[in-house]
């Protein structure tokens, strides 16, 4: 038997990913985390499920940085929710990142890619 | 930077606030959730359910983000030294007994410690001590011997491998004209001395070069005890001028205090070179020994291999009797600590056994108690604790208690060390010096370490190893839950026992060994002898028949006196040790090869010593007044001891032959042999003879004696009247020392009555606390199996049975810890060696009699409990299944 990935077994974050992936979600706007979560399971199609135990402290880990701010707001549907927003700080440090993420799956890929 | 910063503030400026935050988010969170789900069409519970089981576990988000933002470890930490803090106030027996423990274990290995440490360890006070090396001469028969004046100018100027070289040795002088005549000890050194070892003044000067040669001007410096006690701490005393023996010597200075290289301490020092004169007689031996600095990087047997090069070359111009001389040399540390230094590492080893011994207690008491808590842990791992918290949540509790041992221990070690300087001998260099500094910290922060880890071992073991759901049904009640926490306590019982028969062995074989020594015959009859030590200053009493006259009268005065049955004296009294050693060669028998001359004790004793002493004389006679004054027709003669006369004669008699002096290769007297005495224990009490030639008073009279008076009743009572006699005599001449011969021969046991004071406690400790051990253990058992033993009952087994049953149980662990522990005494053996005496180190006598100790031990450690075993009240017990 090849060894093929079961296709209902969700990803698990590599390290240091998901603070990657919380930036991106913030770039659209300020979101709250549970909207983080959805917008993370959606554009990944369901690939990747956020753990809240990894999720909140990842965000405590970016306020920490100085790369995102949180502030209570009014949601549209009127509930009260914990908005983030990228800093300046937080918006360099994605591009940085994204470049450097994008160098590396291209090297996986290039190494795990089958022999032409 | 910040991150650091940000997470510092928050942990300081409470968590309160935060944790309501964040509590509100997961609870908006959660909002956000069900309101999906019912917007799916789902019921309001299963709405909230569904959302619930979505988001997690709650408390361990919560959890997980308060790590993001503070100091994780610190909080656990205070945590858990909290709940350390609830659990040691929640079992207060428990907590005690192991405090108790490790404080005696702790105690007891730092007080030992901090004098192994400053007797051993600890750098001596000079500049670059660990450079400093003690020179001597050595010669196929012995090491150490004195250099000669020739040699050490060689050395000193041919020699790479020494930044700086000085000679010294001590002399006897007395004081005169201030006051009372004083007996005092003088170190005698060349120039180069004070250099070496960092003395500077702190009056005046210290020696020239042009005072360190003969026929200098005299002068003396002073060490500051001196100066201060006998001399009032004069501050004009430089230049003043100080009487010894007979000659005026000039004050050139005083030193400060602290300066102890010579021991017993030296009231002042003198220039070598100027005190001995020069000679050129290569083979021409004094008593000085030198001391060197070696030069950075060069090793001491590069260093002597570099000194021999130069004896070899000293040797080839000018062949002798030195030719086979070569240098010795150790280093200075352990040039004064060689003796007492397996001694102490001995009581080191014993008191660490001993401190295993009580961390082995204290596991096997956390284990049995973490199988009671098996349930707890159980609980705390169901509501969501990880096990690497749950172990350090253990490790802990136990470290915080071996902290309160260890304090505790430092306590109790400060007053051990007291009693120890207290109870010391004084002859061990350092010993009343020793004090706790930072290296003692160091050593009772780590053994407390050790010993937290090391008593914690278990119950994390046992931990880690939790069935969980076993241990939630059936409450911790079944006793198999602990059967390898059980056998690992056994074990450590039987590693207790093992350790405890060997050290009982060992303490046994020295008390043995004391027992032996105080009891030795010393070959005379010490009691009821009052002993007259007495040095005639050179300059009063110059030749040898003002000499004699002195003795002559005194012996006469001295008989004279009521009470007195005997009077006689001798130069170097039994247990006084090595008072001179030379050559000697026996003139009938085969010349032994240059290297190979044999060595004997060279004595000097009067006509009455022997009598006196009531020392027996096995075969010819004893000295007789009538060989007067070694008149060239008279014979020299000698008396050897039983020794003596064995190793030459062991079939034959000693009385007739001749012995020379100095060898076939030196010159020296011939003397014959006219009587053996029976051997008296020169070296000390715990010593065995060696050969002794007692030369007479008369043809080799000495200024240095020991006057031994035979009395009836109290020696003491005649002191103020012995001391009256000298004193008409010469009212000039010191007393070196007066007092009960008894009192001096005890004095030479101390450092034996020392180590078997201590090792024997030791031994005392470990079994108690082995006892402890098996007690808890055997408790333990017969706890867990109450109802067990109450079935077997119910069922019909006798109580017999039952007691045989727990029987064995004791018997397993004493027979397996017997068997060990007579294997590990059995090893250890050989390391005592140099500490026994009278007995063999490998005596099966005092193994038998320690392993039958501890088995019995083991037997009424475990009575109780094995008693408990057969009461069981089926019953009772059977009624509460």
């Amino acid at each position: 038997m090849s060894t093929v990935d079961d296709p209902l077994e969700r990803l698990e974050f590599l390290q240091g990913t998901l603070e990657v992936l919380i930036l991106r979600s913030l770039q659209l706007g300020p979101n709250h985390a549970y909207g983080v979560t959805q917008f993370l399971e959606r554009q990944s199609e369901s690939e990747f499920v956020v753990d809240n135990g990894s999720l909140y402290p990842a965000l405590q880990r970016l306020m920490q940085r100085g790369w995102i701010t949180a502030q209570w707001k009014t949601s549209p549907n009127g509930r009260r929710a914990k908005y983030y927003r990228l800093t300046p700080a937080g918006r360099k440090q994605l591009v940085a990142a994204t470049s450097k993420w994008r160098r590396f799956v291209e090297a996986m890929g290039r190494i795990l890619a089958p022999e032409a | 930077m910040p991150e650091w910063w940000s997470k510092l503030r928050r942990t300081l400026s409470g968590r309160r606030g935060l944790a309501a935050d964040l509590n509100a988010e997961i609870e908006s969170h959660l909002a956000f959730e069900i309101q999906e789900n019912l917007a799916r069409g789902m019921s309001p519970d299963d709405a909230r359910s569904a959302a619930r089981r979505h988001v997690g576990n709650l408390t361990r988000i919560e959890e997980r983000a308060r790590e993001a933002w503070s100091f994780p470890r610190i909080e656990t930490f205070i945590q858990d030294l909290r709940y350390g803090l609830r659990g040691i106030r929640r079992s207060p027996g428990f907590s005690l007994v192991v405090i108790v423990t490790l404080a005696l274990g702790i105690g007891a290995n730092t007080a030992i410690f901090s004098v192994v440490n400053s007797v051993l360890l600890r750098p001596l006070p000079y500049p670059a001590a660990e450079r400093l090396v003690w020179l001597g001469e050595s010669d196929p028969k012995a090491e150490g011997i004195s250099v000669t004046w020739v040699n050490y100018q060689h050395w000193r100027k041919e020699n790479h491998s020494f930044e700086e070289m000085a000679g010294f040795h001590t002399a006897h002088l007395t004081l005169t004209g201030r006051g009372e005549p004083l007996f005092t000890r003088a170190g005698v050194v060349t120039s180069g001395f004070f250099r070496l070892v960092g003395a500077k003044p702190l009056l005046g000067r210290l020696f020239n070069t042009s005072e360190d040669r003969p026929g200098g001007i005299p002068t003396v410096v002073l060490s500051h005890r001196f100066w201060v006690d006998k001399l009032g701490a004069d501050p004009r005393v430089q230049g003043a001028p100080l009487v010894l023996d007979g000659k005026p010597y000039e004050v050139a200075g005083v030193l400060p205090p602290g300066l102890r290289f010579f021991s017993p301490p030296v009231d002042f020092y003198l220039p070598l070179a100027q005190f001995d004169g020069e000679t050129f007689d290569r083979g021409r031996h004094g008593s000085m020994r030198l001391v060197g600095r070696l030069k950075p990087r060069v090793t001491l047997a590069a260093a002597l291999a570099d000194l021999d090069l130069i004896m070899q070359r000293l040797a080839e111009a000018d062949p002798g009797p030195e030719s086979r001389h070569r240098a010795y040399g150790i280093f200075l540390a352990e040039s004064d600590t060689g003796e007492i230094r397996p001694t102490l590492l001995i009581l080191l080893g014993a008191v660490g056994l001993v401190l295993f011994i009580a961390c082995a207690n204290v596991a096997g008491l956390a284990l049995a108690r973490s199988t009671a808590r098996a349930r707890e842990m159980a609980i705390r791992t169901a509501v969501g604790a990880g096990r690497v918290r749950l172990v350090r949540q253990l490790l802990t509790e136990n470290l915080l208690l071996a902290a309160l041992g260890g304090l505790t221990g430092l306590l109790l070690a400060e007053w051990c060390l007291r009693a120890l300087i207290g109870m010391g001998p004084r002859d061990i260099p350092r010993l009343a010096e020793t004090t706790f500094d930072w290296q003692v910290g160091i050593f009772v922060g780590v053994i407390t370490l050790l010993t937290g880890l090391f008593t914690g071992f278990a119950p994390i073991w046992t931990a880690g190893k939790s069935d969980l759901v076993g241990a939630l049904k059936d409450g911790g009640r079944s006793a198999t839950g602990g059967k390898s926490g059980h056998a690992v306590r056994g074990a450590l019982v039987v590693a207790e026992i093992a350790i405890t028969l060997a050290l009982t062995f060992a303490a046994g074989l020295l008390v043995r060994s004391l027992i032996a020594a105080e009891t030795a015959n010393p070959g005379f009859a010490p009691e009821h002898v009052l002993a007259l030590e007495l040095v005639l200053p050179s300059a009063s009493y110059s030749s040898p028949p003002a000499v004699e006259a002195f003795y002559d009268r005194l012996h006469r005065d001295l008989r004279d006196l009521p009470g007195v049955t005997a009077v006689g004296a001798v130069n170097c009294p039994p247990s006084a040790g090595d008072c001179g050693d030379w050559f000697y060669s026996i003139l009938d028998g085969p010349a032994p090869q240059p290297g190979e001359v044999p060595i004997a004790l060279f004595n000097t004793a009067d006509r009455d010593y022997f009598s006196a002493l009531r020392i027996p004389l096995r075969e010819g006679r004893g000295f007789s007044d009538t060989v007067q004054r070694g008149a060239p027709s008279v014979p020299r003669v000698a008396i050897v001891n039983e020794t003596f006369a064995r190793k030459w004669w062991p079939k034959a008699s000693a009385v007739g032959h001749r012995i020379k002096s100095g060898g076939p290769y030196r010159d020296g007297p011939i003397y014959e042999i006219v009587g053996v005495a029976g051997d008296v224990s020169q070296m000390g009490l715990d010593t065995e003879p060696l050969p002794e030639i007692y030369l007479p008073f008369s043809q080799s009279p000495s200024g240095a004696m020991v006057v031994m008076l035979r009395v009836n009743g109290d020696p003491q009572s005649l002191e103020p009247a012995v001391r009256r006699r000298v004193a008409e005599i010469d009212r000039n001449l010191p007393v070196e020392s007066l007092r009960p011969f008894e009192r001096s021969l005890a004095a030479t046991l101390a450092r034996r009555r020392f180590s078997t004071l201590l090792l024997a406690l030791f031994a005392g400790l470990a079994m108690a606390l082995a006892g402890v051990g098996v007690y808890g253990l055997l408790n333990y058992w017969v706890r867990v199996r109450e109802e067990e033993i109450a079935i077997r009952l119910a069922l019909g087994a006798p109580r017999p049975a039952i007691l045989r049953w727990a029987g064995r149980q004791v018997l397993q662990l004493a027979a397996a810890g017997a068997a060990l522990g007579m294997l590990a005494g059995w090893m250890a053996s050989r390391w005592l060696e140099s500490l026994v005496f009278g007995v063999s180190a490998r005596s099966g006598a005092t193994m038998a009699a320690a392993a039958a100790a501890v088995i019995g031990m083991a037997v009424i450690a475990a009575a109780i409990p094995v008693w408990r075993a057969t009461q069981v009240d089926a019953l009772d017990q059977l009624r509460h299944l």
